[in-house]
């Protein structure tokens, strides 16, 4: 199925790390990736793991310092997005690649009516006057479910699912190419965040946009994603199509994570928690990062890990499978 | 007689715009050892009923017992001696720890209080045991929170409200800041008190499968009021009520060859400021009807099974 589907973006051996007065923070270690044409990637794995990082740097917004790209590429039809200059970047971000932030009461400016801040980007990236933009901006609004005479309200006046699909059609006003979703859903209760994926679903469909999802909900991950990337201290340690990752789970971390899910298909009463926390990222430990919660680890998982291909789309970055295998 | 009674509570807030209705008319008991899952969408009116609960909040009316006393209105000497017996842990283990305060301290606190410990040796072997019990570490001892990362910090929060040898906990949304695999630490560590201590917890939270997974007693709440009332298993195996429905079908399934048929609900939350009478789910449940803006009471469906809906026996 993705043989036929274009190659859209790809990132290789992106390193960020940030800086604080001695102390080097390695947020994300080499890592790299494929997405195609209308795909969704999915980045799973828990707070402080790099996955917000990872979406900056594609975007081009971390602050520097204290965030420093230290290397890697992130080609996009056939440019170096991390090489381009910033008078071009400004004309990719919002009109090619637009972001979905976690927290909705803070993406959006209180000062001004929603209508103004969608009409915002919609005048810098087309030769849009007023009007159109407002009329554009209007239709957006109707598109996310809002009724267009609420354009001149205040982001106050609305609830934390509505602002969340005011977000939403800000991102999808120039309909771009790469979608960038960082929790879109978590800060929201489950009732509305089905209606804000059922959303986003639509959208993506319709217009064919490539999305890459940030989030630590397996769920979510299950009902909106065709790849699945699990990142752990920086690094992309599983790789897969969905159905790779849910039913041949790999790597010790992955499956760690979906043994300490409460299943909803209860039976067990002790959950499998996976023991200790991710480990200090500015001395992570050597060889690999999971080892010292691992319940396989040895003596080997000091060294050099490999990156074990288990299928056409599936690697997954431990030692053990290579023996096994 | 049960641990916990609560008859009739409300809680009212004066806001400019009327009266906020944020607990109004629930009823419910919680057995010695047992734990009641409380569930429901931000903004519900669950955390205002376990604060009123717990005498953090004064209620509007309605009265709480605990062991067969009323405690709705003690007060002084009285009030401090029920505080012993019932105690919360807050959802946010970043903001509900004092942040001036080492981790140790902080956990004495309660002990000196209750003036039950005599000389430093016996308070400070009493704050160990309290640390061991919930699994900090040694050198964290003398931490400050912010040293802290969220699974530990709850489980500071956790010793705190263990410290007084409680009857009763409230756990407000105890997990929900926290990754999953952390997540799973905590929910087992909380099984395992309950196991040792036969303390009853209130299991305030909004992740369906984590109240399934900890729960004997389930109560879905909406708007201030309880609409369905039953013991876990049978909550999920007969669900009755059309908003716990839509709850349920909502949760992303992990499960990717069979995705739960959604109902899709449409619209918001309707506001909880001078509600009409009636369900106040109508607004947003698919079956509505007339008759639904008569006032709805919480009737036994089946053995133990508690809904409020007028319209059960035609749309189940």
């Amino acid at each position: 199925m993705s043989e036929k589907k274009e190659k859209f973006l790809s990132v290789r051996d992106l390193e960020v790390v940030y800086t604080s007065r001695k102390k080097i923070v390695q947020a994300v270690n080499k890592v790299s990736f494929d997405l195609h044409k209308g795909e969704t990637l999915a980045l799973v794995g828990e707070t402080g793991a790099g996955k917000t990082t990872i979406a900056k740097a594609i975007l081009g917004i971390l602050p520097n310092p204290p965030s420093k790209v230290l290397g890697g590429e992130i080609q996009m039809e056939g440019e170096d997005l991390l090489r381009l200059p910033e008078e071009k970047m400004l004309e990719i971000r919002g009109k090619k690649i637009a972001m979905i932030f976690q927290d909705p009461m803070t993406a959006l400016n209180p000062l001004m009516t929603v209508g103004e801040q969608i009409m915002e980007g919609l005048m810098l990236h087309n030769p849009y006057d007023k009007k159109q933009a407002e009329e554009k901006a209007k239709e957006m609004l109707e598109m996310v479910g809002i009724p267009a005479e609420r354009w001149v309200e205040y982001p106050f006046e609305f609830s934390g699912g509505m602002k969340q699909r005011v977000v939403i059609a800000m991102a999808l006003a120039c309909n771009p190419l790469l979608l960038l979703a960082d929790e879109p859903t978590t800060a929201l209760d489950v009732t509305i965040q089905a209606q804000v994926l059922d959303l986003i679903k639509e959208l993506k469909d319709k217009y064919e946009t490539s999305m890459i999802l940030i989030t630590h909900d397996l769920g979510v991950v299950a009902e909106t994603s065709d790849k699945v990337a699990v990142v752990y201290a920086g690094k992309i340690i599983e790789y897969g199509d969905k159905k790779d990752i849910f039913l041949h789970p790999s790597h010790p971390y992955t499956q760690g994570l979906f043994a300490s899910l409460p299943s909803m298909n209860a039976g067990e009463k002790r959950l499998r928690p996976i023991p200790g926390t991710l480990p200090d990222p500015t001395a992570l430990p050597k060889g690999c990062a999971f080892a010292p919660r691992c319940p396989k680890a040895t003596q080997e998982c000091m060294g050099e890990i490999p990156n074990v291909k288990l299928g056409p789309d599936h690697s997954c970055c431990c030692c053990h499978l290579k023996q096994e295998g | 007689m049960s641990l916990i009674e609560v008859r009739n509570l409300k809680k009212y807030f004066k806001v400019p715009a009327g009266l906020n209705h944020a607990v109004d008319d629930v009823s419910f008991t919680i057995e010695k050892g047992e734990t009641l899952g409380v569930v429901g969408e931000s903004g519900c009116g669950k955390s205002t009923l376990g604060r009123t609960m717990i005498r953090l909040q004064e209620a509007t009316e309605g009265q709480i017992f605990l062991n067969g006393q009323d405690i709705t209105h003690v007060k002084g000497r009285e009030l401090d001696k029920i505080r012993d017996k019932m105690q919360i842990v807050f959802q946010d283990p970043y903001s509900s720890l004092n942040p001036r305060i080492r981790i140790e301290s902080t956990i004495k606190e309660p002990l000196k209080h209750s003036g039950r410990f005599h000389g430093k040796a016996e308070l400070q072997e009493e704050a160990n045991r309290l640390m061991e019990l919930v699994g900090i570490d040694e050198r964290l001892r003398q931490s400050y929170p912010h040293e802290l990362d969220g699974g530990r910090r709850q489980r500071v929060g956790i010793a705190r409200a263990l410290a007084l040898n409680p009857e009763f906990i409230v756990c407000d949304e105890p997990v929900s800041a926290l990754d999953v695999s952390i997540q799973a630490q905590v929910l087992n560590l909380l099984m395992d008190l309950q196991d040792q201590m036969g303390i009853a917890y209130m299991f305030v939270t909004h992740d369906l499968s984590v109240v399934r997974h900890i729960s004997d007693h389930i109560c879905v709440m909406y708007l201030g009021q309880l609409v369905e009332k039953a013991p876990a298993e049978e909550l999920f195996a007969h669900t009755l009520h059309p908003y716990t429905k839509a709850l349920l079908s909502a949760i992303p399934s992990t499960d990717i060859f069979h995705p739960m048929k959604r109902v899709r609900l449409k619209g918001e939350i309707t506001s909880p400021i001078n509600p009409e009478p009636g369900c106040r789910f109508a607004a947003r449940c698919p079956y509505a009807k007339e008759e639904c803006r008569q006032p709805q009471k919480l009737q036994e469906a089946e053995k133990n099974h508690y809904v409020s809906c007028c319209r059960l026996k035609e749309i189940s």
